[in-house]
């Protein structure tokens, strides 16, 4: 069953690349971008990068990056389109990535996978809270070693 | 998931998957990224290539853009890359690199994980596929292969950050040329972080059933 084609082995992987990023990865992204656009527009970006500072301070960020930290939990896709469009509108540098980069993946699409592993795998449902807690847990000490280990 | 029941037999691993193994972490490493020739071609980035220019300065996405068609445009620049990246990770797999990497892994997983070496498979191969993980792990308490307390365990390591490898290869490439360190940095963070997150959960777990018994 391993053996097969090199050859239709690279276009099988690529087709499932095709169909990830057109059917998972887009989507999520462009809605990031519009929501980013929409909190900038409003001016509720600005509130929320003032009233959550004081806690992204300490991961080193800036108070909107809080966006990218709630949008990850629902799919990994929009934490990152939220981080580029921070990128773009130049209130996150490369430092602010590098740090948050961890985080998004560890805390990534939680919402997501209580479904397509705890319950796939029939994991009983009273450990699901500290899960969470640890999906969370890994993506705040992540953050904390890349600011002070790493950048 | 029955068909599933080979992957938990101890098939002899090719050699194929030693060196596919090696090889494909040394693509994604950017360790040939600065080599020229025939040692390039062994490069992620290299191979990923370059979009043409636009009036000698800018790509297709151009300059200014927001909202969702930049979005869009954003999205649809990565796509080659994630069909890349996926692409050498199955020709990988199907030369047997995730077996060779289970093989790797099993002596360490007792002390580390606080699970049966029989779990490796599920274990590697929840980090390319969570769904195939989770399968496998269903599978394996099914059997009677892992107890409950080894499932809750293990559950933790694949819930933060499920099919690490993949989600990090196709999603994360958007961010590479954003970070101000070499990319593999965050993916071993991340790699530390879940076998940090699973030991929490057996400590939590041990904690927990003391109690019970008090």
């Amino acid at each position: 069953m391993a053996q097969g084609n090199i050859y239709d082995a690279f276009v099988d992987g690529m087709r499932k690349g095709w169909k990830v990023a057109t059917l998972n990865m887009l989507p999520n992204v462009v809605l990031a971008f519009v929501l980013i656009k929409a909190l900038k527009l409003s001016g509720l970006l600005e509130l929320m990068g003032q009233w959550f500072s004081p806690v992204m301070s300490i991961f080193g960020l800036p108070g909107e990056a809080v966006t990218v930290l709630v949008s990850t939990l629902f799919s990994a896709g929009g934490g990152i389109g939220a981080a580029a469009g921070l990128y773009t509108h130049d209130i996150m540098t490369s430092t602010h990535m590098s740090i948050v980069m961890p985080g998004i993946f560890l805390m990534g699409a939680l919402i997501q996978y209580m479904g397509r592993i705890l319950g796939v795998a029939g994991v009983d449902s009273k450990h699901y809270p500290m899960l969470f807690c640890i999906g969370v847990l890994n993506a705040v000490l992540a953050m904390l070693t890349m600011k002070w280990l790493i950048v | 998931m029955s068909e599933n029941s080979h992957l938990f037999e101890d098939r002899p691993v090719r050699w194929t998957g030693y060196v596919s193994l090696i090889v494909v972490v040394l693509f994604f490493s950017g360790a040939f990224s600065e080599c020229t020739g025939l040692m390039s071609c062994l490069d992620f980035t290299v191979l990923n290539g370059s979009f043409g220019k636009i009036a000698e300065s800018f790509s297709f996405m151009g300059k200014g853009g927001s909202g969702a068609r930049h979005g869009f445009l954003f999205a649809l620049s990565l796509v080659p890359g994630i069909m890349l990246a996926l692409g050498v990770v199955e020709v990988a797999e199907r030369l047997d690199a995730l077996r060779a990497a289970q093989r790797l892994l099993t002596p360490l997983m007792r002390p580390l994980m606080g699970l049966p070496g029989i779990a490796g498979l599920a274990l590697i191969s929840s980090m390319q596929s969570s769904d195939a993980g989770a399968a496998m792990t269903r599978e394996l308490s099914e059997k009677g292969l892992i107890s409950e307390t080894e499932k809750a365990i293990f559950a933790a390591f694949q819930f933060s950050s499920g099919s690490s490898i993949t989600v990090y290869l196709s999603m994360g490439i958007a961010l590479f040329p954003y970070l101000s360190v070499s990319h593999l940095v965050p993916l071993g963070v991340i790699l530390f972080y879940k076998v940090v997150g699973m030991n929490i959960m057996r400590l939590y777990l041990h904690f927990v059933a003391k109690k019970e018994v008090a």
